[in-house]
């Protein structure tokens, strides 16, 4: 058997690089912030479709690494579903439950997933992230 | 800045400039940019790392993740495997092919990979969380609450105007009723399924609890949905229609449908 390996292992030996900021970078975390200021959600994560977590506001009980496997794995259902049953591109999803809201928005670059509240404005935190995605569509095609 | 600090700076710049960068070097930067989301930068970076290196399994396991988020996933799933001939344990490799399978609707593919994953490395949160998701669907079902649906009659079903796709499930997936055709029906409650399935995973995760309503909107229509006691229904619907709206649509066929649970 090969020497274990952390599972975060995308980084080669030689130890980790210094982020560098950038506008797209910079694009996803002013949007995050915005949308985690509405009234009534708790936090949010932008991850990717690979499952990385480009940006992460949630409160520090909320697992994310398990969180944004999951809000991965279901951004790419509801966009393959929209796709498959011709429903157009997969723009928005929300779910909620007995104890809070769960919202997902869909881009090229990846998923936004809000934890709400339950009695959270619905229809107005659907249409901030209807517009943080569509933001994030241009930061896709102009880097 | 010195003299001498300004020369030496200078030189290294030079000499910066016309060293030949290594594989490792270009892939470390590569992984930056990705986690700048600066793609297409790393893409071309990782290319040029494995034409230099191709036995690096970090270089190909870098090319999976930009084809997955660039969609193409043949292509990713090519690159998984070729981490997984470099190093047969690679767990993100095996992570890789697990979600592959996963959204291909390959349940039973999905799990060696993530049962592999987790066996080689325990401490792998998202792993388990995938894993701990697809056990529910494949359990055998508990004492759960009983849930009676009367015989469904299409003539007394208040269909709201433009209402299309109505589907009514279980959530183990068995089909109770759907409109259109056979094809549709059979990709309605596949689908709807499995949004169920994962987005209940995820409200349980949170913390939240059982998942109860649901909203998917596309760009040109939205889904509604409701949940409870062991079944699913959906309707498809404009895309204006607000949030509330949908939702009292979908709470009346649900009593129209005299589902008691």
């Amino acid at each position: 058997m090969a020497d274990p390996q952390p599972p975060v292992d995308s980084t080669p030996p030689g130890g980790s690089s210094v982020p560098r900021p950038s506008s797209r970078a910079q694009a996803f975390r002013e949007t995050l912030f915005e949308l985690i200021r509405l009234d009534g959600v708790r936090g949010g994560l932008i991850v990717t479709p690979d499952g990385l977590v480009i940006t992460s506001e949630l409160p520090p009980r909320f697992p994310v690494e398990a969180l944004a496997a999951l809000a991965a794995t279901l951004g790419r259902e509801l966009e393959l579903g929209s796709s498959r049953l011709e429903r157009g591109a997969f723009r928005t999803a929300l779910f909620s439950a007995d104890d809070g809201t769960v919202f997902v928005g869909g881009s090229p670059v990846g998923y936004v997933t809000l934890v709400a509240d339950r009695n959270v404005n619905n229809e107005g935190v659907r249409t901030a992230l209807g517009r943080a995605v569509d933001r994030l569509r241009g930061s896709w095609r102009t880097p | 800045m010195g003299l001498a600090t300004f020369l030496e700076r200078t030189w290294s710049g030079i000499t910066g400039l016309v060293r030949p960068r290594s594989a490792a070097s270009l892939f470390r930067l590569a992984d930056q940019y990705r986690h700048e989301g600066r793609y297409e930068d790393a893409a071309e970076l990782i290319t040029e790392g494995l034409r230099i290196s191709p036995n690096i399994a970090v270089g190909h396991l870098l090319d999976a993740y930009l084809h997955v988020v660039f969609r193409e996933m043949p292509a990713a799933r090519a690159s998984f495997r070729r981490v997984l001939a470099l190093d047969p344990y690679h767990p993100r490799a095996l992570f890789g092919l697990a979600r592959i399978a996963l959204e291909e609707g390959d349940i039973e593919g999905c799990r060696p990979f993530l049962d592999r994953a987790i066996q080689y490395f325990p401490d792998f949160p998202e792993a388990k969380a995938l894993q701990e998701m697809v056990a529910t669907w494949t359990a055998p079902a508990a004492a759960s609450v009983s849930t009676a649906i009367g015989t469904i009659s299409a003539e007394r079903l208040r269909l709201p105007p433009g209402a299309r796709d109505l589907v009514l499930t279980h959530t183990d997936g068995t089909l109770v009723f759907a409109q259109g055709g056979e094809e549709r029906q059979k990709q309605l409650a596949l689908h709807m399924t499995q949004v169920y399935r994962i987005a209940s995973a995820t409200l349980a995760r949170a913390g939240l609890g059982a998942l109860r309503r649901g909203v998917v909107e596309g760009a040109s229509e939205t889904t509604f949905l409701r949940s409870d006691g062991g079944v699913i229904l959906g309707v498809t619907l404009a895309r204006e229609v607000e949030v509330g709206a949908g939702l009292v649509q979908v709470g009346r066929l649900w009593t129209d449908l005299n589902i008691k649970v």
